[in-house]
Order: structure tokens, then C-alpha cells, then sequence
């Protein structure tokens, strides 16, 4: 008998049902689709500091899975990190970074440095080969300054005053390459990095829907969720509402979470309980939730 | 067809209302084409207002109902206290996370009140990857008709009652168009005094 | 018996497609390298550093794909940076190549990386060691990597010569580099340069719009 137990690996992940799934392939019923983000994320370097930007969109193949999910990563008060690719891997390899960041800073005492969290997304990204499918866009502002880096899903780095990854990133580095400059101000650093990321969610299908924009100081870090949104649903000018009792049913059961208690003062004669409302009849709170 | 997420078939949806939550599923188990059984419910009762959907491959919804089980036991006994569905929505993320380079192949949903009895729905792909939707998920064979359906359907702040009839159109109306999803739906609407359990009639073909 | 093919790359990987090399002469070393970074037809850094620190008077010069390479350059570093410090004293640059063509050689079947390791020690002055694909060590006056080597073996073989001092050096390897990076699609941007000797690190940069007349005339 196999047990439910949760097993214990080394690696954090469990192999357990690898050979099931190879075998399972090999009958050619193999082969899933993750939640992946198609994605446009971008950062760049300004004047005070950096702006990251990101689009809201996951799909699973061509569906939309999720039409406004968030793709910057919290690392640590400093530091934030964009995700493309398979959105579970960036997901658990952002909060598994950033929960040994917290650990590193309390270790060391001293405020967290973006090249410490990119050393270590890069090499947990290498031990595995590229099979943890997440392409990072890394930004922050430490004790050495302003820092921007990409991280690709084999586990190379690159180091530059503006970058973009996922399948938008064509777009939005056209976008860079014409408008980019050093020591930008601002506005105009965070209106670029909306247009690049407009560029992507405009022109590649894999990214769509909302602006995410977070801009990293000195001393401050705004994560401003939803900075633009150019594709709301146009308002329903109508509902459909269905009339109570539309929808014909055989069965029905009800579950009260209502516990009922009769009390009686003590040394006194008990009271003529209250007749019971009709809706609570027949549904009594010792009656079992067991739906199994 | 012959991907092992659609062999079993079957389809689950959840609905985020006014102070209550929806959550319903047919009840088809197939092997392929052939269908073996109409009696499959495939939503389990997680804590008296937190509910789970899950779909795929039938032998991986036991197991994985059974590995819950133990870890919601586990919950309860170390903090004395009933899990709040959010929570309850990372342990499911980080339980298929773990099998990441071998995963289970279900999708599942979760729908529930909190303790402020607030709703929550979220939903996560077979790898854990969870998405908060603020009003519906989806999952199953019939999960791109389900989208449409619900996109249409769905509108905010229903009462329980709207509820119920707004998600039992939205189902109904897909496994209308779904080979592999059908025979009967379960719908549960969750408000903070009581779970409303319906069975709807639906296709059986 | 399947071939084994120590050149592919995994599916989607950044890949540094390239123009290296370095020249030893009797001061020191000067070492070059493109900066295109590519993935697929896509150029993913146009001024990338090929050029990479190793310790106070050895670099590398890496090829290949930009994950195996970083991940070897980070691992010789950290021995490298270890030696320094239970030896007291700085590491000969033939130990930083043997570093390399140890961890090359026994995960050839793992890693697409072509390396060439140069700098300047104590005892022997400038060298220049080639490791390629399979994990050989080869100690050359010259050597030259990448995907862009092939198209100026016959300019190196012609027109070098023994006992140059910096400047011819440099010209050279600025000539050699522009020509590769001509006729070599994943090569190209700028070319950056590097003089490791006794005295420390001296630095140079070539912009893309400012290269040597010498590649223009290829029509």
C-alpha cells in the first residue's frame, strides 16, 4: 500500500510519479500544458533608480487562463522580479528566493543586494538545466546602486541599463532602443516602460490586458498594480438574469451551519421552547457535513 | 482525446457571489468514449464552508483527495483550528508543485467563505500554479466552453438564490457541447449559515 | 555507436555565438572578444562582456552557451579566489586553465563551452592557454574561439609574428576581431578589449560604428 505521507526528498521536489508519466507517454497518453505567461516583461535604469513593468496576462495554450494575474515578484523590500514562462516555475522560484533572501539578510545583518539574489536564481536555474522554465527580469536598488538584470531559464545572466524577456520582447525592446536614454526623468522613464509593455500587449498574443509598473528608489519601492488598463470589458448594458427557478432539479439538500441550543436557568422552571422557523425545519445542526 | 487530463472527462466550475460562493460539477467518470459511471461527484467537502473541485485523471483525484486529507488532518490537529480556504489554496499549489517534474494530472478549484465570511474562489493548473480570480474559475474537459458560458453568465454581487441558477445555466450550457462531461451536475452554494446541495438533470449522451 | 554532439545546445538557450581571442606578448596578454549575445535569430545583448574576470591578472575569454560558461567561470573563480588566500599569493595562470580543463573534460558530455584562459603570473609572464569543446588543454602563443574563428585562421596564421610589443597587439587582435565579426552572423556589435600585465588591467572599447578600415573593404 502506498503510502499518503508526504515523502521526503532532498531536492524539494518529488520524482515519485516520474516513471507512471514516462510510461504514460510512451502509450502516447502523455504530454500537459502548464499555466504558462506568454508575457511581455520589461525594466529599465533611470535617474533615481528603476523601473520595472509587466503585462497581466497567463494563458494555457491558446486559452486565457487568467486576465489580470500579477507577474512582478516580491524578493525583498529593495528588490523585485519580473517572471515569463511556465507561471508555477516563476512563481516557486521567486518566494523560494525570497524566502532565502530574508534568511541571508538576518544571517548577515546588512541590507539585501540585488547581485545575491541573482547569483542565486542563476545557479538554482542552472542545477536544473533549463527544465524550470522561468526567464527574470531582476531589478532593485542596494548599497551599490541601481541594478538590472535578466535571468534566462538555463540559468546565463546579462547585465544592462534596460532589458525585456518573454514572448513580447521584441516589441517592447523596439520600443527601448528608440527611446531610451541615460538619466531619464521619471515620468518619462515610467511612460517608456508603459509603452514598451503596451507594444507587447498590443502586437504579440501571448501578452495582453493590464500595465503592471513598479518603480525602486533609493528609499522607496511603489508597486503601482494596474497602472494603466487599455482593455476593460466594455459595461453590459444588459444582464441575464435567471428567474428563481429556472434551473429544474431532482435533489436538495440542505447543510445548516446554525447550531441550535436550548438553555435553561438553572433553579428555575424551564421555558415553553419557541416554535422553530419553517426554513430551519428538518435541518438540524447535529445533522453530519459528510459529503464524501 | 487521447491526452491522459481528458481520459477520465469531467468538468468543474465556481462562481464568487454576494457573501456566498458557488461551486458545481457533472458527473460523468469515462474511459474515453465509454462512460462507466453517472454517479461522480467530483467536489469534496474540505471544512463545513471550504469546498474542492477537482478534474482529470480519476485515479490522480483519489489519491490526491486522500493526500489532502491527511494534510488537512495534520492542519487541524497542529492549530487547533479549521483551515481558511486561501491557505487551504497554497497547500493545494504547493502539493503539485512538489511533483513538478511529475506531476498529478487534475486541475482543481477551490470555493469557499472565510472566517469573516468573505468569499474566495481560486483555481490552479496541474503544476500549482494558482490564480485568484475575483469572480469565476473554471477547469475540466469543458473548460473552454465553460469560459464562454461564464463570461456571459456571471455577474457581480449575485445572491445565493441568483447564484444557483446563474452557474447551473453556465454548466448546463457547456456540457451541452461536451462529449466527455455530462450525466447529471452537483451544485453547492456555500453562504454562512448553510450549504445548499442541488442535483441537476442534464444531457445523457 | 551514435556520435556524440558536444556542439547543440538545449532547446532555447542563450548561446554566445561568438568571436574570441587572445595574443601573448613579451608584457603580458591582450585578449578580445564581439559582444553579440544571441537566442535563436534574436540578439539578446548587443554589448555583452565576453571578457571575464577570473582573478587580479587572469581572464577568460568564454564561447559557447552563456549558462555553462558563467556557471564554469563562477566555479574556477571561487578556487581561484580560495588558492589566493591558503597559498597567499596569486594563482599561476596554467592553474586557472587546469581548473577549466578538469571541470570541461569530465562534464564534456553536459556542457557546450570553448574557453580561452590568458592572463599574466609571476613565473612565466603573459600565457595564453586554448581549451575547446572536448576538455583539451592546449598552451599557445595565440589562440582564437568561437563560431567567428574559423573565418580568420589564414589572417592570424599570415600575419602574425613573434616579439610584437601592445601596440601591434592590439592593432592586431582589433583587425582579427572586426574581419570575424564581418562574416560571422552570431558575432558582431563591438569589440572589446583587454592588456593584462604585470602593472594591472587596461581596458578597451570599440564601438560598432568606429571599426578598423581593414573589415570595410570586404565587399
Amino acid at each position: 500500500m502506498t503510502s499518503v505521507a508526504p515523502q521526503k526528498s532532498k531536492s524539494g521536489f518529488d520524482f515519485s510519479n516520474y516513471s507512471r508519466n514516462h510510461f504514460l507517454d510512451g502509450k502516447g497518453l502523455g504530454g500537459f500544458t502548464a499555466t504558462s505567461t506568454g508575457t511581455t516583461i520589461v525594466g529599465l535604469i533611470y535617474k533615481d533608480g528603476i523601473v520595472l513593468g509587466a503585462d497581466t496576462r497567463a494563458t494555457e495554450g491558446p486559452i486565457v487562463a487568467d486576465k489580470n494575474c500579477e507577474k512582478i515578484h516580491y524578493i525583498s523590500d529593495n528588490i523585485r522580479c519580473c517572471g515569463a514562462g511556465t507561471a508555477a516555475d516563476t512563481e516557486f522560484v521567486t518566494a523560494l528566493i525570497s524566502s532565502n533572501m530574508q534568511l541571508h539578510a538576518l544571517h548577515t545583518g546588512r541590507k539585501p543586494r540585488v547581485v545575491t539574489a541573482m547569483t542565486m536564481l542563476k545557479q538554482r536555474l542552472f542545477q536544473y538545466q533549463g527544465h524550470i522554465g522561468a526567464a527574470l527580469v531582476l531589478g532593485g536598488y542596494d548599497a551599490t546602486g541601481p541594478q538590472l538584470f535578466t535571468v534566462a531559464p538555463h540559468g546565463s545572466t546579462d547585465k544592462l541599463p534596460y532589458v525585456t524577456m518573454g514572448s513580447g520582447s521584441l516589441a517592447a525592446m523596439a520600443v527601448f532602443e528608440s527611446g531610451w536614454h541615460k538619466d531619464m526623468e521619471q515620468k518619462e522613464a515610467v511612460d517608456l516602460v508603459v509603452a514598451a509593455i503596451s507594444s507587447g500587449i498590443f502586437n504579440d498574443l501571448g501578452s495582453g490586458s493590464n500595465v503592471d509598473v513598479c518603480i525602486i528608489k533609493k528609499d522607496s519601492t511603489e508597486m503601482l498594480r494596474n497602472y494603466v488598463m487599455p482593455n476593460e470589458r466594455a459595461k453590459k448594458e444588459q444582464k441575464y438574469g435567471f428567474a428563481k427557478g429556472t434551473t429544474r432539479f431532482t435533489k436538495e439538500h440542505i447543510y445548516s451551519m446554525i447550531q441550535k441550543e436550548d438553555v435553561f436557568e438553572v433553579g428555575s422552571t424551564a421555558p415553553t421552547p419557541a416554535p422553530l422557523p419553517a426554513a430551519a425545519a428538518g435541518a438540524g445542526g447535529e445533522e453530519t457535513m459528510d459529503t464524501s | 482525446m487521447s491526452d491522459i487530463t481528458t481520459l477520465n472527462g469531467g468538468s468543474c466550475i465556481a462562481f464568487k457571489g454576494k457573501n456566498c460562493v458557488a461551486i458545481a460539477c457533472d458527473l460523468r467518470l469515462g474511459n474515453q468514449a465509454l462512460t462507466v459511471a453517472c454517479n461522480r461527484d467530483k467536489v469534496f467537502k474540505i471544512t463545513d464552508k471550504t469546498y474542492l473541485g477537482m478534474t482529470g485523471l480519476a485515479s490522480d483525484v483519489d489519491t490526491l483527495r486522500s493526500a489532502f486529507r491527511y494534510r488537512l488532518n495534520m492542519y487541524r490537529m497542529k492549530e487547533e483550528r479549521e483551515i481558511e480556504p486561501e491557505t487551504f489554496a497554497h497547500l493545494v499549489s504547493s502539493t503539485l508543485y512538489e511533483k513538478r517534474f511529475g506531476p498529478y494530472f487534475i486541475e482543481p478549484i477551490i470555493a469557499g467563505l472565510n472566517s469573516n465570511n468573505e468569499p474566495f474562489i481560486a483555481a490552479a493548473d496541474l503544476i500549482g500554479c494558482l490564480n485568484f480570480a475575483k469572480d469565476f474559475v473554471v477547469t475540466g474537459t469543458a473548460s473552454d466552453k465553460l469560459f464562454g458560458m461564464a463570461e456571459g453568465l456571471w455577474e457581480p454581487d449575485l445572491g445565493p438564490e441568483e447564484l444557483f441558477e446563474s452557474i447551473s445555466q453556465a454548466l448546463l450550457g457547456a456540457l451541452e457541447r461536451d462529449a466527455l462531461s455530462g450525466w447529471g451536475a452537483i451544485v453547492r452554494v456555500i453562504t454562512p449559515d448553510k450549504v445548499i446541495e442541488r442535483t441537476l438533470q442534464s444531457r445523457q449522451d | 555507436m551514435e556520435a556524440l554532439d558536444m556542439n547543440r545546445l538545449k532547446k532555447g538557450e542563450v548561446d554566445l555565438g561568438t568571436s574570441i581571442m587572445a595574443v601573448a606578448y613579451d608584457k603580458g596578454v591582450i585578449i578580445g572578444a564581439d559582444s553579440r549575445t544571441t537566442m535563436g535569430s534574436y540578439i539578446a545583448n548587443r554589448v555583452t562582456d565576453k571578457l571575464t574576470h577570473l582573478s587580479d591578472r587572469i581572464y577568460c575569454c568564454r564561447s559557447g552557451s552563456a549558462a555553462d560558461t558563467q556557471a564554469l567561470a563562477d566555479i574556477v573563480t571561487y578556487y581561484l579566489s580560495l588558492y589566493s588566500v591558503n597559498m597567499d599569493q596569486q594563482p599561476d595562470v596554467k592553474t586557472a586553465a587546469n581548473l577549466f580543463q578538469d571541470l570541461v573534460y569530465q562534464n564534456k558530455d553536459r556542457l557546450s563551452a570553448g574557453i580561452i584562459v590568458a592572463g599574466w603570473d609571476k613565473k612565466n609572464g603573459g600565457k595564453v592557454f586554448n581549451i575547446p569543446l572536448g576538455g583539451g588543454i592546449f598552451e599557445q602563443p595565440w589562440a582564437i574561439g568561437g563560431s567567428g574563428s574559423t573565418y580568420i585562421y589564414g589572417y592570424c596564421d599570415a600575419t602574425w609574428k613573434e616579439g610584437w610589443g601592445k601596440e601591434q597587439t592590439l592593432e592586431f587582435v582589433k583587425n582579427a576581431l572586426s574581419l570575424a565579426m564581418r562574416r560571422d552572423g552570431s558575432s558582431g556589435g563591438t569589440i572589446r578589449m583587454a592588456d593584462i600585465t604585470e602593472d594591472g588591467i587596461e581596458r578597451h572599447f570599440i564601438p560598432g560604428d568606429q571599426l578598423p578600415e581593414l573589415a570595410g573593404k570586404i565587399v
